[in-house]
């Protein structure tokens, strides 16, 4: 059996929810069961979310916010006997500027990089294709990261990243391959096995710094050919970029929110 | 304001419950935001319990059953997602019957490749385009383009939610079309739709997708499956060449936005389109 108990403060487009709620979920055979748990009552959270100072830096550049959802919250988490908790940031922005949309997806409230991406896709020009080599930022590749599970380009491994507690209660541990951990993004949702936390290494970790950067992404992933905003030395401009092969990873990760987790690295293509 | 909620959904495979979700809560709009909890209302739970056992009827061992029984303070609805393959349809215990039939038909094995050719919305499906040409824009504010003097939309608009974790949107309640002396004819090749999998509308582009699930192919006489296929235009090029008949209600809106589904009655006549 499984338990959970969690409250978090969630800003949607202008409306501020906050959110206390308990659950329970059983799998007995095939079927899997759940509901609000009776027993028990979350107390509120409540937290300070970074909303003018996204917003501000947003404003800065000449684009516009089509949505801003910040969401912070904590859970305690039961799994048998075994409980651990965790706090959970989350922001997802999409900015918009003549025909292109920009998604942006962290597990923090920092706007360093959003301030850099606003005013890189208000310089943006016509599509172009794209470079032979480019380099693809970290909040690109960590969205790349579920989509080479099963088809992994020559040269590099991808892994399963140990640390952590999975959605049965279980350390999650060093793999490849094959994924022994179980994946439970809520308690509404029957667990599956997934590759938690994944991670890309390559022996070639030195990156040409004056290669185009690939530095958000213009439409969710869906395989291995990427749109993306790149910025040359002197320009902006959407493209599309399909992934073959990659020739350096850098050893920097940041974890990002794609899939069951990812950990975004600059690469090189 | 106070929100409650009660759903009860169960999924059934080959006959067999394979899973069950209980989920209520409430929600209160103040003026710092809504908060939101998931309490218990027990005449709501209580009623999504009576729903649920004229739903749990309607399970048939062959195709895969969703049974969703929600119960608000206006209202208990009974909702059936029913899927062989990729295709499904949205029912209700009224309709199971006659719509299983379009889902089996939409389930056999395609035989042609769609072709340019005009298309032909047949089972009320034009109400999916409408819904993402016209509904759609109308949520998000967009200028409405022009549409043929002889088509007519309802699509009301209200503040929904999918649930108390939510927060309530402009959405449409459903969409009937209606013609008045529409011209109508035939082509004597083309394609005609009988399931959507699936639309879209991008305020940003303009664009409407619709993905047909199940299509026909007609020409010299001969009818043919045809292989799922994307319907893309920029709302402005879609072209209403005729239609003909009441409106008829179409087997399967859950629309998506914001993460939230809602289920969005629609309803349209045979059309033509380019």
């Amino acid at each position: 059996m499984y338990r959970k108990r969690g409250s978090s403060v969630r800003y949607e487009n202008g409306t501020f929810v906050r959110i206390s709620e308990c659950g329970v979920a059983t799998e007995e055979g095939a079927l899997f069961t759940c509901a609000p748990d009776p027993d028990r009552r979350a107390d509120p959270f409540d937290a300070e979310l970074p909303v003018a100072e996204i917003t501000a830096a947003v404003q800065r550049s000449a684009v516009h916010c089509e949505r801003l959802v910040l969401i912070d919250g904590i859970a305690e988490h039961q799994y048998g006997e075994r409980t651990w908790s965790e706090r959970t940031q989350r922001l997802h922005l999409a900015l918009t500027h003549d025909r292109q949309r920009v998604l942006l997806d962290q597990a923090s409230f920092d706007v360093t990089s959003i301030e850099r991406i606003a005013a890189a896709l208000a310089r943006c020009d016509a599509e172009r294709d794209a470079p032979a080599h480019l380099r693809l930022g970290a909040n690109v590749s960590a969205a790349l990261l579920p989509w080479l599970v099963g088809r992994v380009p020559p040269d590099v491994r991808l892994l399963q990243t140990a640390g952590g507690i999975d959605g049965k209660g279980n350390d999650i541990v060093e793999a490849e391959g094959e994924w022994p951990n179980w994946y439970r993004p809520s308690y509404r949702v029957r667990p599956e096995r997934a590759p938690l936390n994944l991670r890309l290494e390559s022996a070639r970790t030195d990156i040409d710094p004056d290669l185009p950067l690939a530095i958000a992404l213009l439409a969710p992933v869906s395989g291995l050919a990427l749109r993306v905003l790149v910025e040359g030395r002197s320009s902006v401009y959407p493209a599309t970029v399909v992934v073959t092969r990659i020739l350096a990873a850098a050893n920097e990760r940041i974890w990002y929110p794609y899939g069951a987790g990812s950990f975004g690295a600059e690469m090189m293509l | 304001m106070r929100f409650a909620i009660a759903t009860r959904e169960e999924l059934w495979a080959r006959g067999r419950l394979i899973e069950q979700r209980l989920s209520h809560g409430e929600a209160f709009e103040e003026e710092r935001g809504i908060t939101a909890s998931d309490a218990r209302d027990d005449l709501l739970v209580a009623a999504c319990d009576a729903a649920m056992e004229d739903l749990r009827r309607c399970v048939v061992p062959d195709v895969r059953i969703r049974l969703v029984a929600e119960s608000r303070l206006d209202g208990v609805t009974s909702t059936i997602v029913a899927s062989l393959g990729a295709h499904s349809v949205v029912t209700d215990p009224a309709r199971i019957a006659a719509d299983l039939v379009l889902l089996r038909r939409a389930a056999l094995e395609p035989e042609a490749e769609a072709q340019p050719l005009p298309l032909v919305w047949k089972n009320g499906s034009a109400a999916v385009l409408l819904h993402e040409a016209i509904g759609h824009p109308a949520e998000q504010n967009v200028p409405p383009r022009e549409w043929p003097a002889w088509l007519q939309v309802e699509h009301p608009l209200a503040l929904r939610r999918a649930s108390f974790r939510d927060v309530p949107l402009l959405r449409m309640t459903t969409l009937v079309a209606r013609q008045q002396r529409a011209p109508f004819a035939l082509p004597e090749r083309r394609i005609e739709v009988l399931l959507v999998d699936g639309g879209a509308y991008d305020p940003l582009t303009d664009m409407v997708t619709v993905r047909i699930g199940a299509a026909d192919l007609i020409e010299g006489g001969e009818v043919r499956g045809v292989a799922p296929f994307t319907f893309a235009r920029p709302r402005t090029a879609i072209s209403l060449l005729g239609a003909s008949g009441d409106p008829i209600r179409y087997p399967g809106v859950i629309c998506s936005r914001e993460g939230q589904e809602l289920v969005v009655g629609s309803h349209a006549p045979l059309m033509v389109t380019a």
